[in-house]
Parts: C-alpha cells; sequence; structure tokens
C-alpha cells in the first residue's frame, strides 16, 4: 500500500490503512517527540495526540506537500501543548506547595519503558532548536523543510540549527576540558 | 581567526534571524575553523533518540485505534469539511443581509421629535458688546413674535 492509497484509506475510515500509517510513521512521531519533551510518557501521548488529529483532520492536507512533514507539524504543535501544560502544572505545584509526585497522575510503566530517553545536554536548547536539530540530524532536513515544520522562514529555521549546534558542541566541549582538568 | 570573531561579534550584535542566516551562509558554513566549532550529524545523532531505537509501533496502534473508530464524532470527510464551510458561508451571508436591512429600515424611519432638539435661531443669538463711532452705543434687541427673525437697533448713546 503506498502512501497515496493509505492517506485515501483513512479518509474513508478505514482501520487497516489507519494501522498502516501509525505503522509507517509512529515510531518517526515518537522519536521527535521524546527528542522534544526529553520524557518518553509525554512523548507517547503527544504521538497519540498527533494520530487521532491527523486522521481527524486529514481533509485538510494539501496534497502538494510532504505528508511526513504534514503529521511533524502537528506532532510539534501537539508537543508545545504539552510542554504548555506541564509548565502550567509546575507552577500550579509550586504555588501550591504540592510535591509534584503527589499530585500527579501514577501510571504504570508501558512496554516502551526501557527506550531510550534523549541527552541531557538537549535541555540546554529550545523546543524549536531540539526540533530543529532533531530533523537535520535523523532526517537530514535542510533549513527549507525544518521551517514548514516550525512555521517560520528558511532563514529562521537556519538560525535555530546553527544555535542548536553552536550550544551542544560548547557544552560538549567544556566537559571534555572539565574531564581532562580532573 | 580574527575574521571569524569579528562574524561573532556581528553575529551576537545582529538580533534579526535575516541577517544572522546571511552571516552564516556567507561566512560560517565555509569557514573550517566556525565548521569545527558547530556539532556534527554524527556528534548529534549520538544524543538524539533515533527512530531505529524505537520499537513499539503495534502499541502505538492498540492505544490510538480504541480513540481512531470511524464513529468517533469529530472525524472530517472531504464533503463533511465541504458543508461545515457552505454552513458558515450562509451564516455569515445571512448576517450581513440582515445588518444591511436594519440599517436601510433605520434610515428610513422618520423620527418625530428629533429636529425639536435644535435651538432656534433666536435662542442662540448673543450681543456682548455694539460701538458706534467709537463709542458703547445705545442697542435694542427685537423678535418679532413667532418668527426666528432678530433685529438690533444701534444708536449713539446721548
Amino acid at each position: 500500500m503506498d502512501e497515496q492509497e493509505t492517506i485515501e484509506g483513512c479518509l474513508r475510515g478505514d482501520p487497516v490503512s489507519e494501522r498502516a500509517m501509525v505503522e509507517a510513521y509512529g515510531v518517526l512521531v515518537l522519536s521527535v517527540a521524546l527528542n522534544v519533551l526529553g520524557n518518553r510518557q509525554d512523548a507517547e501521548d503527544v504521538c497519540q495526540e498527533a494520530f487521532l488529529q491527523a486522521f481527524r483532520h486529514l481533509a485538510r492536507y494539501d496534497r502538494e506537500r510532504s505528508f511526513k512533514t504534514w503529521l511533524l507539524t502537528i506532532a510539534y504543535r501537539r508537543a508545545l501543548d504539552m510542554l504548555r501544560k506541564r509548565r502550567r502544572f509546575r507552577e500550579f505545584a509550586t504555588r501550591a506547595r504540592f510535591e509534584p509526585a503527589a499530585t500527579g497522575e501514577r501510571r504504570e510503566p508501558g512496554p516502551a519503558a526501557a527506550a531510550p530517553l534523549p541527552s541531557k545536554l538537549l535541555e540546554a536548547l529550545s523546543p524549536r532548536e531540539r526540533l530543529a536539530l532533531t530533523l537535520w540530524a535523523n532526517e537530514g532536513y535542510a533549513a527549507k523543510d525544518i521551517s514548514e515544520v516550525l512555521a517560520c522562514s528558511a532563514s529562521t529555521a537556519r538560525v535555530y540549527l546553527f544555535n542548536a549546534r553552536r550550544k551542544i558542541k560548547a557544552l560538549l566541549e567544556k566537559d571534555h576540558e572539565i574531564l581532562q582538568h580532573r | 581567526m580574527k575574521f571569524c570573531n569579528i562574524v561573532d561579534l556581528f553575529y551576537e550584535a545582529l538580533p534579526l534571524s535575516r541577517s544572522r542566516d546571511w552571516l552564516i551562509r556567507a561566512h560560517v558554513e565555509r569557514c573550517p575553523r566556525c565548521q569545527a566549532r558547530l556539532l556534527n550529524r554524527d556528534e548529534a545523532r549520538s544524543l538524539l533518540v533515533a527512530p531505529a531505537q524505537l520499537r513499539g509501533a503495534a502499541d502505538l496502534w492498540q492505544k490510538i485505534s480504541a480513540q481512531a473508530a470511524p464513529s468517533v464524532p469529530g472525524r472530517e470527510t472531504p464533503a463533511a469539511r465541504g458543508a461545515v464551510l457552505w454552513r458558515w458561508a450562509a451564516v455569515t451571508a445571512m448576517t450581513a443581509v440582515m445588518a444591511l436591512a436594519g440599517f436601510w429600515l433605520l434610515r428610513q424611519i422618520e423620527r418625530p421629535g428629533l429636529d425639536g432638539v435644535e435651538i432656534a435661531a433666536a435662542q442662540r443669538f448673543e450681543l456682548d458688546y455694539v460701538k458706534v463711532g467709537g463709542a458703547p452705543a445705545q442697542t435694542f434687541v427685537y423678535q418679532p413674535q413667532g418668527t426666528d427673525t432678530v433685529f438690533v437697533w444701534a444708536s449713539k448713546a446721548p
């Protein structure tokens, strides 16, 4: 089943096509969400929401554009929503003097619990920079493709990518220097 | 080396992404020293989670399938999307027609008493000072009954 057939099937609400789409792009969306959020459970939630939103609004997809880029755009927006939600929750927990662990939902670790997490170094980057770096390194995206996902100009996307590469390299070099002086 | 530092300074000083982008394309992408200060693809991949490292697309499908059933309300089909657009267009057109009709009706309706609010010219007439031949004059103001006309009679003071 090729991509166009899968999309047609999903438009008709065919579960086989929907499954094929999740199998084709699921791990990609999950990896992007994981790299942006740095948290496996949140990344899984974002991945589910992104697919559901894509199925619901598939009629809006412009066939001239890349489907992968369209899907990643949805996933990125859902990831940003998740980050906002997380920030609001943190603010609430701080104000209410609650322990986040006590107020947060307790979840059973899923089968993907053994999945790796991205490096802590990525925390030095903004979500946009993390996404730009992920798409460039893992998917081989150029600035123009990254700009479509980020909904910005290619110049801005190039700057995000440059900043991300420079910041992380500087941090790596700093770590290296510290290790050498020990 | 000095030039790279100058580029760095300009990069920090110019906050516009267009100018920064120009510096990146004009210098950084061509300069081996600047390239060495950037993370390369392999280094970046070692820090990120790659799709190949993840498994569990089947698990994902299990979670999504329960919510992705065709009966779930809110699923948009091309026809449904077209219908929604037509509905919005019809509502907007109806609102515009009603607003225009209302405006036209308001313009047509006579509003009795509104003109009466306007103050008559005679009531608004006011004379502060009259001089005849450089000296204060004797002044008489007449208003014939039932008219809006005002006569002013000024004569040299005795």
